[in-house]
C-alpha cells in the first residue's frame, strides 16, 4: 500500500487529522516532496491542544497518522490552539 | 523510497543494513518502519536497558542519521547546527544509521516515529520541529540554563547590547 502523490495524499491525510481531531479549527497538509507522497507538513489547530505541551501535542498527531507514517520518508509538524 | 524497495531491504536482513554508512541527505527525517518489528532487539543495542543508558549518558543526548561533523540527514544537521548556534559542542550523539537495533529501540522507547530525537537530562524533548521552535521561543536557552549549561546566545545579546 503506497501512499498517493500530491494532492490525493494531503487529502487523504487531512481527512484522517479531520477523524481523529474533531474539534480542530483549521487543518492544512502540504506536501513537501515535490507532490512526491514521501514528506509532508501538518498543520493542525485545536482546542484539543490546550494546556499540553508541544511534545504531546505532536505525539497526539505522530498516533494519529501512525499507519501513515510508516509509509512515509518523513514529517513535520506544526501544533496550536486558537485564541481565546 | 517505496514500499515494496523497503520490504526488499528487511529480506536482506539487518546484517546488510549494517555497515551502510550514508543514506542521500534529501532523505530526511525517517519515518518507522525500516526495520519493520515492533521489538528492539531483546537485550541487544536496542532494548529499554540499553536505551535507557545512553539517554542517561549526558546531559544532552541526540539520535541522528550521521555525525555532527557529517550529518546525514536535513533534519539531523538542524538540531546539530541549532545546538551549535547555543554553543553546546559536548554532548552525546549516537548515529542510528550504524545500528538499525537502535533506530527501531529508540522509536519504541519514545513512542515518537521519526529521526532524529533529542534527551534533555534522560527527558525525550522532541525531534527537529519541537528543537527549533525551542530556540525561536527562547525556551532552549532556559532548559540549557536547568542542566547547568549556558547558551551562547546569551553572550552574543550581550556583546549586541554593548554595541
Amino acid at each position: 500500500r503506497s501512499l498517493s502523490s500530491g494532492s490525493e495524499g494531503e487529502s487523504r491525510l487531512a481527512r484522517v487529522l479531520r477523524e481523529r481531531f474533531p474539534r480542530a479549527s483549521s487543518i492544512r497538509v502540504v506536501d513537501i516532496s515535490g507532490g512526491c507522497g514521501a514528506m509532508y507538513e501538518v498543520h493542525v489547530e485545536s482546542e484539543e491542544f490546550r494546556d499540553k505541551r508541544t511534545v504531546q501535542q505532536h505525539q497526539m498527531v505522530n498516533q494519529a497518522l501512525s499507519e501513515e507514517i510508516k509509509h512515509m520518508h518523513g514529517l513535520r509538524i506544526f501544533t496550536s490552539t486558537p485564541k481565546p | 523510497m517505496s514500499a515494496a524497495l523497503r520490504a526488499g531491504w528487511r529480506r536482506l536482513g539487518a546484517a546488510a543494513l549494517r555497515g551502510r554508512a550514508g543514506r542521500p541527505l534529501s532523505q530526511g527525517q525517517a519515518a518507522a518502519g525500516d526495520s519493520g518489528g515492533a521489538e528492539g532487539g531483546g537485550g541487544g543495542s536496542g532494548s529499554r536497558e540499553a536505551v535507557e543508558r545512553l539517554v542517561r549518558e549526558h546531559p544532552v543526548v541526540v539520535f541522528m542519521k550521521g555525525s555532527p561533523a557529517q550529518p546525514l540527514c536535513g533534519f539531523s544537521n538542524a538540531v546539530v547546527q541549532i545546538l551549535r548556534l547555543h554553543g553546546v559542542e559536548d554532548y552525546r550523539a549516537h548515529d542510528v544509521l550504524q545500528d538499525p537495533d537502535l533506530r527501531q529501540g529508540i522509536k519504541n522507547y519514545s513512542n515518537w516515529p521519526t529521526i532524529p530525537q533529542v534527551y534533555l537530562n534522560g527527558e525525550f524533548v522532541g525531534g527537529c520541529d519541537i528543537l527549533l521552535q525551542m530556540h525561536q521561543n527562547g525556551d532552549l536557552v532556559e532548559e540549557l540554563k536547568k542542566l547547568g549549561i549556558r547558551s551562547a546566545l546569551l553572550d552574543a545579546e550581550k556583546d549586541q547590547e554593548k554595541k
